[in-house]
C-alpha cells in the first residue's frame, strides 16, 4: 500500500511545510484510502452495536411483558407493548421524590463548583501572593483523597455536625473539587492579564471584573466543568448510601438499588426505572454533546 | 461562607494602609479561601482522622480506644482481607490492560474522515452516559442464566455461562462491565491526544516511504506516550475505587469473589461497625491510590516548572 500512496505524498511535498490541514486529498489518495476507511467503518459499527446493546435491551425489556421476558427466539421488538411497567414502577416507591432529590443535589453541587472552582482558578492565575504555589499543590493533591479512602472519618464528621439524613450532608462535602479548580486554572492561564489590568484602570471593582470579564471568557471551560460535575453528582452512590436512611431524602441511585433488592425479578419494572434514571443524562448528552466530550477530553489535559 | 465575609471586612478596615498591589493580593487570597476551607474540612481532616482511627478500636458506641498497630497486624493475617486485596488487584489489572489497546485502537480508527463519523462516535460514547447504578441493574438482567448474553453466546454454541452465580466467573463479569464503560471514556482522551499531533509529521513520513504501521509505531506511539501514561494512571485510580457495580450486582459474592477493597471497607464500617479496622483498610487503599495519583499530579504540574 505504501507504494501507491507515494504520489499523494508528493502533493504534500509541493505544499511544503505550511499547514495543509484543509487541503483536499488527491483523488488517488482518496481511492487508496477507501478500503481502509471501509474496514474502519465496519469495525466501529460492530463496536457501536456492543456499546448500544445494553441500552437497547434496557429499553425493549421495559416494554416487554413478563411472560415474554425470556422467550426464545429473542423478541427484539416487544409485542404486545407493555407501557404499564412504567406506571407500576413509578408508583411502587416515591420515585418522584428521589428524582427531585437527585436533581436538587446535583444542580446545587454543579453551581457551587462552577463558582468556587473558577474563583480559585482566577486567584491562582491572576493574583500574586506568597504561598500561591503551595495552595495549588494542596488543592491538586486532594485528588489523592477519594471518598472511598476517607468515607469512615467523613461519615463521623458529618454525624458530629448532625448532618446525617440532610441535604447539607449530601451537598457540603462536594461544594468544590480539586480537579475542577485545576481545569479552570488551566483555562484561565490563557486569559491575557492586560485585559484585567485595563478594566482596573477603568475603575471596575475586582468582583465586577471577575463577573463581567473573566467568567464570560471562560464559557467553554465552564460548560465542560458543569457537564462533568453534574454527571458525577447524578451518579453518586456510595456517599448517599452511607449517610441517608430516611426515605424522603433518598436520591435516585439509592431508590433504584432499593427497588432492585425488593422487586428483584420484576424485570420490566426494573428496566423502566433504569430507562427513566438514564434519560436525564441522555438528554444532557444530546443537547451538550460537544461540551460533554470536551469535558472528558479535558480530564486528559496536561499543558 | 462566613470566612469570606470576615476577610473582606478586615481588608476594608485596613484599606488605607494597603498599597494597590497588596489590596489585589488580599482579594486573590479572599476568593480562594472558601475552597481551601472546604477542602480542609472535608478532605484533609478526614484523611488525618483516618490515620488516627486506624490505630484505634472504635465501634461507634464506646469511645475510640488506642491499640497501636494491632489493626494492621491483624489485617495482614486476615485471609478475607488478603483475598479482598487480591480481588481488587485482579480487577485493576484486567480492567486496565485491555482498555489500553481497545481505546487507543478506537481512537486511531476515528482519527480519519468516515461516513457518519459523529453518529458512530456518539453511539460508542454512550456507556459513559449511563449511571453506574443503572449499569449494575441492566447488566445483572443481561447476565441472567437465560438472559440475552447467554442467548447470543448460544448462537455460537458457547455456554450457558453462569456469570454472576459462580465464583469462577463473577469477577470476570464485573470486569467486563468495567471495560465496557471505561473504553469509550479513554478513547475520547486518546482522540484528543491524536488530534494534537501535527499532520505534517505523517506527510513527511509518507514522503520517506513509511507505511501506515511504520508511522503509527514511530510517530503516533512515541508522541502519545504522555497521554498513554495519563490514561493508565487515571484508569488504575478509577478501577481501585470501583464500588457500586459489585455491591449491587453481587454484594461481594459468591464466596467473596467480587469483594473489592472499597466494598470491604464499606461493609466493615457500616455493616460490622468496626471503624478502626475499616480505617486501617482505608490506609492501604490510600497508599495504592496515592502512588498513582502522585504521577498524575506530577504530570499536571510539569508544565509549570518549565514556565
Amino acid at each position: 500500500m505504501t507504494g501507491t500512496v507515494t504520489p499523494a505524498g508528493t502533493t504534500a511535498a509541493v505544499t511544503g511545510p505550511t499547514k495543509r490541514k484543509t487541503a483536499p486529498p488527491g483523488l488517488l489518495r482518496r481511492l487508496t484510502r477507501r478500503p481502509a476507511s471501509i474496514a474502519a467503518f465496519c469495525v466501529l459499527l460492530g463496536v457501536a452495536c456492543v456499546t448500544l446493546l445494553p441500552f437497547y435491551w434496557m429499553l425493549s425489556s421495559s416494554l416487554r411483558t413478563m411472560e415474554n421476558m425470556f422467550s426464545l427466539p429473542i423478541q427484539w421488538i416487544p409485542e404486545p407493548l407493555n407501557w404499564r411497567s412504567y406506571v407500576l414502577a413509578w408508583q411502587a416507591q416515591d420515585f418522584t421524590r428521589y428524582f427531585l432529590n437527585s436533581g436538587f443535589v446535583a444542580i446545587a453541587i454543579t453551581l457551587s463548583n462552577l463558582l468556587l472552582c473558577s474563583l480559585a482558578g482566577y486567584s491562582l492565575t491572576k493574583f500574586r501572593y506568597g504561598g500561591r504555589g503551595v495552595m495549588f499543590i494542596l488543592i491538586l493533591s486532594t485528588m489523592m483523597l477519594p471518598l472511598e479512602v476517607t468515607m469512615v472519618p467523613l461519615f463521623l464528621i458529618i454525624k458530629q455536625l448532625d448532618w446525617a439524613n440532610s441535604y447539607q450532608g449530601l451537598i457540603m462535602p462536594f461544594l468544590v473539587d480539586g480537579f475542577g479548580v485545576f481545569l479552570m486554572r488551566q483555562y484561565m492561564l490563557s486569559i491575557p492579564k492586560d485585559l484585567i489590568d485595563s478594566a482596573r484602570i477603568d475603575g471596575a471593582s475586582e468582583l465586577r471584573i471577575f463577573w463581567m470579564i473573566v467568567l464570560p471568557l471562560c464559557k467553554p471551560a465552564l460548560v465542560a466543568l458543569a457537564v462533568f460535575t453534574f454527571r458525577e453528582a447524578w451518579d453518586m452512590y456510595i456517599w448517599p448510601l452511607i449517610i441517608i436512611t430516611k426515605d424522603s431524602l433518598r436520591t435516585l441511585p439509592l431508590g433504584i438499588s432499593l427497588f432492585m433488592s425488593s422487586y428483584g425479578t420484576s424485570w420490566d419494572q426494573l428496566m423502566a426505572i433504569a430507562v427513566l434514571g438514564t434519560l436525564p443524562m441522555i438528554l444532557l448528552f444530546f443537547f451538550l454533546q460537544r461540551a460533554f466530550i470536551q469535558g472528558i477530553a479535558a480530564t486528559g489535559l496536561k499543558e | 461562607m462566613p470566612s469570606f465575609i470576615h476577610t473582606t471586612r478586615a481588608t476594608t478596615r485596613r484599606r488605607l494602609r494597603l498599597s494597590l498591589a497588596s489590596k489585589q493580593a488580599a482579594f486573590g487570597i479572599a476568593i480562594i479561601l472558601p475552597t481551601l476551607a472546604i477542602l480542609a474540612v472535608f478532605r484533609f481532616l478526614p484523611m488525618v482522622e483516618a490515620f488516627y482511627f486506624s490505630l484505634t478500636q472504635y465501634d461507634l458506641v464506646h469511645p475510640p480506644k488506642f491499640i497501636g498497630l494491632a489493626n494492621f497486624a491483624s489485617l495482614l493475617q486476615d485471609p478475607l482481607f488478603l483475598k479482598s486485596v487480591r480481588v481488587s488487584l485482579t480487577y485493576v489489572l484486567f480492567s486496565v490492560v485491555p482498555v489500553l489497546p481497545l481505546s487507543l485502537g478506537l481512537a486511531v480508527l476515528f482519527n480519519r474522515s468516515l461516513w457518519i463519523k459523529n453518529l458512530l462516535r456518539s453511539a460508542i460514547f454512550m456507556p459513559v452516559v449511563m449511571p453506574a447504578v443503572v449499569m449494575a441493574v441492566v447488566w445483572t438482567f443481561m447476565y441472567q442464566q437465560d438472559g440475552v448474553i447467554n442467548t447470543i453466546l448460544d448462537w455460537f454454541d458457547i455456554g450457558p455461562v453462569p456469570w454472576l452465580r459462580s465464583s469462577a466467573t463473577s469477577l470476570w463479569a464485573v470486569i467486563l462491565i468495567g471495560i465496557w464503560r471505561a473504553t469509550p471514556y479513554y478513547m475520547v482522551i486518546f482522540l484528543a491526544g491524536l488530534q494534537a499531533i501535527p499532520k505534517d509529521y505523517y506527510d513527511a513520513a509518507e514522503i520517506d516511504g513509511a507505511g501506515t504501521w511504520a508511522s503509527f509505531r514511530h510517530i503516533t506511539l512515541p508522541l502519545l506516550k504522555p497521554t498513554t501514561l495519563l490514561v493508565v494512571v487515571m484508569n488504575v485510580i478509577v478501577a481501585m475505587k470501583v464500588f457500586a457495580v459489585p455491591l449491587i450486582m453481587t454484594g461481594g459474592g459468591p464466596a467473596d469473589s467480587t469483594r473489592v477493597l472499597p466494598l470491604f471497607i464499606y461493609q466493615t464500617a457500616f455493616e460490622f461497625f468496626d471503624m478502626g479496622r475499616a480505617a486501617a483498610m482505608s490506609v492501604f487503599l490510600f497508599v495504592g491510590v496515592m502512588l498513582f495519583s502522585f504521577i498524575q499530579v506530577r504530570m499536571f504540574t510539569r508544565g509549570d516548572e518549565q514556565q
